[in-house]
């Protein structure tokens, strides 16, 4: 940070330096002892109107970003087709026996495309600058479809699907008797 | 378990997880008496005596009709010790004698002399007897000391010592074959006297000589008056025979040791100024105080119900004097102390009580404050029989205790001055049938409920009603909270809940349920299944003894205000005339509701779930001529069964006949007959029936198989398992059937026969399978046996459940297992909804009840493990099933003699109760699955709860600690 004037920071070194010696006049801008006690001293310094210690963008558009841009944009849709082949790979590795790792694999496969599909529109703000915005946003999604696709199918490989007639079974209703029936041996 | 060596290692670590998986069931050491207890019983008293050796001696022997001989402690009627003989004929007690420290007992009529230790209840010595039909026994004395017994049977004597058993001598008795031979008598001569009669001529007397068992004289007596000497005679005084005849109204006294031909005197009873009950049997009654001396010379007649006189026989021996007149007067009994006979004399008092007074016995005078009241239970039976035991006090006065026995089996001791020590209900030691009930929602609960079930009068009195009950509920509530906080401050021994009948609610998981108990005596019993104390006891008089109970619970605690109605059905064998006790189970009481009349004997009966409008269950019974009589028969339930009518089906089985029916009902009470299923009975004879439990649940409709399709169960209720075994009883030939049977069609679902096979065949039948269990006469081996039924992959119909309509034929699956012990009783577990998994529940002879997993008996159990019966958990199959002792529920407790097992299902699903009954009665609770629905007795709140509260803490801490880290950031 640049200490702004010298009588702010005349001031500030007054108290400052209050530790050693009564009192010093500091006239250079920027010393070390000033930037020592920024911490403490934040509140105090004073900036001149319109100072910004940010440095200012260059908003001004070349032509040559233009192909940056779109390079961006694909590399932005075609993120999720990227990811396939690892998520392949991981579901090789973490088998389908349905303990803690595997289970937690699967949750984070599923639910990212369907978080991704989900903020679809933001990602279409971030394609807003591209010409192919329409076909980046479809490959985009379709590949974050082929993702959610293979994460059921790790489901349905680990048995986790309601597919078959015995997953339904607790939901059968014992059937309704239509006769009355009693009896035994003559006592 | 040691895995069988045949199987492959991974089959072995298989069977050992499955076994780890299915082992920790047994109780921990500090749960024992927890959940359960235990109550031994010895049945009905035949022989009492008190143990006389010493003064201070707490003990008091029986000999029962179940064949135990027992010891119990006379100041707290605990059991010291018993031993439990063979069931039937050949443990019978016939007779049991008492001297000194010795207790002689034959056994099996006539079979074994035994004598037991009296100290420690060991046995002494064992003696078989020759052949022959037991008649009497008697000590033999020998110059004042006795020193062996005489046993007499049909055709022989014989006289063995009483140190070691040994035979001393054996001699044939003279003309067995006329003479019955019936009494014994030896009164401390050289001589034993054995007396025998021909009915209705003589009688006849032989004296052996005590050393060598000669004969030294043989009497014949005229006596045509004479039919029986063991029922109408005595010997009184100095070897005097004293009979009494009831048509010539007369006593008859004779001399047995005289030396020339003997007469009978004859002494008229007129002559007494006595008279005799019009057809009552006179009987008389004396004391022999001591083997080595010859008895009393008084002794009583008794000539009524309630008349008893005292008699002195004269010194002359012929003449006789009467001492004192006892009318009314129940039961009399001699006892002797030291040189001192009494006797005791119960009279009755009012209608709740009887008086016991004793009397000097050579004078008949009362003694002074010897006067005990025995309370007369209204629900109970009249006094039967006396034992007293007297004793001499400090101050030379007699006193004494007296053990009453009453004819509903009930044992009551009674010490001076009038108090009740204990009571044992003997009768529970033959429940033949039970049922648990739930009992009733507590006054508050009841409150509650109470106001729905009242008709609405206007809204301000109804928000009153609701006030007031929520006041009452506050109060309760207040009131629980004051109990728990003073019982709290008391160590925890000491708390002590006594139960009582007014105080019994459910409580929360309704794990404490209501026993009723029906026993052979006739005699019902309500008891806590908590405690096991009775809460109440109702004696039926004039029931047979060979009578048929049925016990059907028509009306639950559910319906308040409404009382439970359960109802009883005895039916005499004899004249197969039935009637009904009707009877609140919570509280004993007999119900106001009548009954209806039954004219006609009946065969059957049948609950139907119709309910009347007051939630009673129909019951409907069946004559012989196959009418129906409803009960309770109100218009709105005949309604009812008229428009029922044609789905109304029951099923009758005559075992002798081989004959299965079955009926459907018409509209107008009558039934038709539309099947019927003969069984030769040349061939087979039917031994049991069992359909389903009509309360039981089944949670799956199938079963998951490793591919993940269901097989589905073939769930049919009106489905009936006939065991029948094989009239031949060759081990080659004999066979064991089992005929799964549509009790609505009478079609033959299933029959399965095994070959070389024998009974007691012992099954349970329930949801898709029956197992079973019998001898294998071939391998010599007790054998398990499963059927279970599928239906297959697809339902045929899947939301009703006729048995008109069921085209295709079950899947039948069978596997049978090796068992190595046998078994006496076996039932299934049962729980609310039936998603717990099941176990049977095995009683074994030695007293033991296991409980074996449902698991291991399955026809699924692969030969060769496979992925897909691995996944399914299927335990590869072993012929050999295995006992392990953690499976026995009872641990040390065992149950003498079970007989039966009653499963009832609590509010719980993971537990069901378990009541085995037999001599004993044991109470316990079960987990097939474990407590999956409990926290479990060791769980530990504190550790839980600490953690929960400091990790709560510790979020509000670093939470406050980040807001200021976050705030101290924004300043930066």
């Amino acid at each position: 940070m640049a200490t702004p004037g010298g009588q702010g920071g005349g001031a500030l070194s007054t108290r400052g330096g209050a530790r050693r010696m009564k009192w010093a006049l500091e006239l250079t801008l920027g010393n070390a002892r000033g930037r020592g006690d920024r911490q403490s001293n934040q509140g105090d310094v004073m900036y001149p109107i319109g100072y910004s210690d940010k440095p200012v963008p260059d908003t001004s558009i070349q032509e040559s970003d233009k192909n940056l841009v779109e390079k961006r944009c694909w590399d932005v849709a075609l993120g999720p087709l990227k990811q396939i082949p690892m998520n392949l790979f991981i579901m090789y590795m973490s088998g389908n026996t349905i303990s803690i790792f595997p289970i937690m694999m699967v949750c984070m496969m599923a639910w990212r495309p369907i978080q991704a599909l989900m903020s679809m529109s933001a990602t279409f703000k971030l394609l807003e600058n591209s010409n192919q915005q329409w076909l980046q946003g479809l490959v985009y999604s379709v590949g974050n479809l082929l993702g959610s696709a293979l994460a059921i199918y790790k489901c349905q490989s680990m048995g986790l699907l309601p597919t078959h007639s015995s997953d339904w079974l607790a939901f059968i209703e014992p059937p309704v008797r239509m006769e009355i029936m009693g009896g035994g041996m003559v006592l | 378990m040691k895995p069988p060596a045949k199987m492959s290692k991974p089959t072995s670590l298989f069977v050992i997880f499955f076994s780890l998986f299915v082992m920790s069931e047994a109780v921990f050491e500090d749960q024992v008496g927890k959940f359960d207890w235990r109550q031994q019983y010895v049945g009905k008293t035949l022989f009492a005596h008190f143990d006389s050796h010493s003064q201070s001696s707490k003990k008091l022997f029986l000999a029962t009709d179940k064949n135990i001989f027992a010891s119990f402690n006379s100041r707290t009627g605990e059991l010291f010790w018993r031993h439990v003989d063979k069931a039937g004929p050949e443990g019978t007690i016939d007779i049991l004698l008492l001297h000194g420290q010795d207790a002689l007992m034959v056994v099996g009529g006539g079979r074994l002399l035994r004598s037991w230790d009296t100290n420690m209840g060991g046995l002494n010595w064992e003696a078989v007897l020759d052949t022959g039909s037991f008649q009497a026994a008697c000590f033999v004395a020998m110059q004042d000391t006795v020193k062996h017994v005489a046993v007499l049977k049909k055709a022989a004597i014989s006289l063995h010592y009483l140190t070691n058993g040994h035979q001393k001598w054996v001699e044939n008795l003279p003309d067995s074959d006329t003479v019955q031979y019936q009494a014994v008598y030896s009164g401390g001569e050289e001589e034993v006297y054995v007396l025998g009669v021909v009915p209705n001529s003589h009688l006849t007397i032989i004296a052996y000589s005590l050393e060598d068992g000669e004969i030294i004289k043989q009497r014949s007596v005229e006596a045509p008056w004479l039919s029986s000497v063991e029922s109408s005679c005595v010997v009184v005084g100095h070897g005097v025979l004293m009979c009494v005849d009831t048509a010539t109204l007369a006593l008859y006294a004779l001399p047995i040791q005289a030396e020339e031909a003997p007469q009978f005197n004859q002494i008229l009873l007129q002559s007494l100024d006595l008279e005799v009950s019009p057809g009552f049997q006179p009987v008389l009654v004396s004391s022999q105080p001591h083997p080595a001396r010859s008895p009393i010379s008084e002794f009583f007649l008794q000539l009524g119900p309630d008349h008893h006189v005292l008699l002195q026989l004269n010194a002359d021996g012929y003449t006789i004097a009467p001492l004192r007149d006892f009318q009314p007067a129940f039961l009399v009994s001699f006892s002797t102390t030291g040189e001192k006979t009494v006797a005791a004399v119960m009279t009755p008092k009012n209608e709740t009580a009887c008086a016991i007074n004793l009397f000097s016995a050579d004078s008949g005078r009362r003694l002074l404050d010897t006067t005990v009241i025995f309370p007369l239970d209204l629900n109970g039976g009249k006094p039967f029989k006396l034992y007293v035991h007297a004793f001499l006090k400090k101050d030379d006065s007699v006193g004494y205790r007296v053990l009453v026995q009453t004819q509903d089996h009930a044992l009551t001791f009674i010490q001076q001055p009038g108090r009740v020590v204990w009571t044992r209900e003997e009768a529970l030691a033959d429940v033949v049938t039970m049922e648990m009930v739930d009992l009733p929602l507590t006054g508050t609960q009841a409150e509650l409920e109470g106001e729905f079930g009242k008709k609405a009068d206007g809204l301000f009195p109804m928000v009153l009603k609701r006030l007031s009950s929520q006041v009452i509920l506050l109060q309760a509530w207040l009131a629980h909270l004051w109990k728990l906080f003073y019982e709290a401050r008391k160590p925890h021994g000491q708390v002590k809940n006594e139960v009582t009948i007014e105080t019994l609610s459910r409580d929360e998981f309704n794990l404490q349920k209501m026993m009723v108990m029906v026993t052979a005596s006739g005699k019902l019993f309500g008891i806590d299944s908590k405690s096991g104390s009775i809460l109440w006891k109702h004696y039926l008089e004039n029931v047979q003894p060979n009578a048929v109970f049925k016990l059907i619970v028509q009306r639950t605690t559910a319906h308040f205000p409404h009382p439970p109605q359960c109802t009883l059905l005895i039916k005499d064998k004899d004249t197969g005339l039935a009637s009904l006790h009707v009877f609140n189970p919570i509280f004993g009481r007999k119900s106001h509701i009548a009954p209806p009349a039954l004219p006609r004997p009946i065969l059957q009966s049948l609950l139907l779930p119709v309910i009347d409008q007051d939630y009673a269950k129909v019951l409907l019974l069946v004559d012989d001529q196959y009418k129906v009589t409803a009960f309770p028969s109100t218009k709105n339930v005949l309604q009812q069964l008229q428009e029922m009518a044609s789905s109304i089906f029951f099923y009758l089985i005559r075992s002798d006949q081989g004959n299965l029916s079955g009926f459907r009902l018409r509209k107008d009470l009558s039934t038709e007959r539309i099947w019927e299923v003969v069984l030769p009975t040349e061939v087979q004879k039917i031994v049991a029936v069992n359909g389903k439990r009509p309360n039981e649940h089944v949670h799956s409709q199938g079963r998951v198989m490793g591919d993940r399709s269901v097989l589905y169960k073939y769930l049919n209720p009106n489905l009936l398992a006939v065991v029948t075994e094989s009239t031949d009883a060759h081990p080659e030939r004999a066979f064991v059937g089992v005929f799964l049977v549509d009790g609505v069609t009478g079609r033959i679902i299933h029959e399965a026969v095994q070959r070389k096979a024998r009974g007691p065949v012992h099954f349970v039948h329930s949801e898709n399978w029956v197992v079973y269990e019998y001898w294998n006469t071939k391998s010599r081996r007790n054998e398990f046996s499963v059927l279970e039924l599928f239906e297959g992959t697809e339902l045929y119909n899947s939301t009703v459940f006729s048995s008109l309509d069921r085209p295709h034929l079950p899947q039948v699956l069978q596997q049978t297992y090796i068992f190595p012990s046998p078994i006496t009783t076996m039932e299934a577990t049962l729980t609310e909804k039936g998603i717990t998994s099941r176990h049977l529940l095995v009683g074994l002879p030695s007293g033991a009840i296991l409980s074996l997993p449902k698991m291991f008996l399955d026809p699924r159990r692969p030969e060769v493990v496979t992925e897909h019966s691995r996944e399914e958990n299927l335990i590869p199959y072993a012929p050999e099933m295995p006992i392990r002792t953690e499976w026995f529920i009872n641990y040390n407790q065992t149950v003498a003699r079970v007989k039966g097992i009653y499963t009832a299902p609590s509010g719980l699903e993971s537990t069901c109760l378990v009541v085995a009954y037999g001599l004993d009665i044991y109470q316990t609770r079960v987990y097939p699955s474990k407590q999956f629905d409990v926290l479990k007795d060791d769980y530990d709140y504190v550790l839980i709860s600490s953690v929960l509260f400091a990790l709560f803490f510790a979020t509000m801490i670093s939470k406050r600690l980040a807001q200021v880290k976050l705030l101290n950031r924004a300043w930066r």
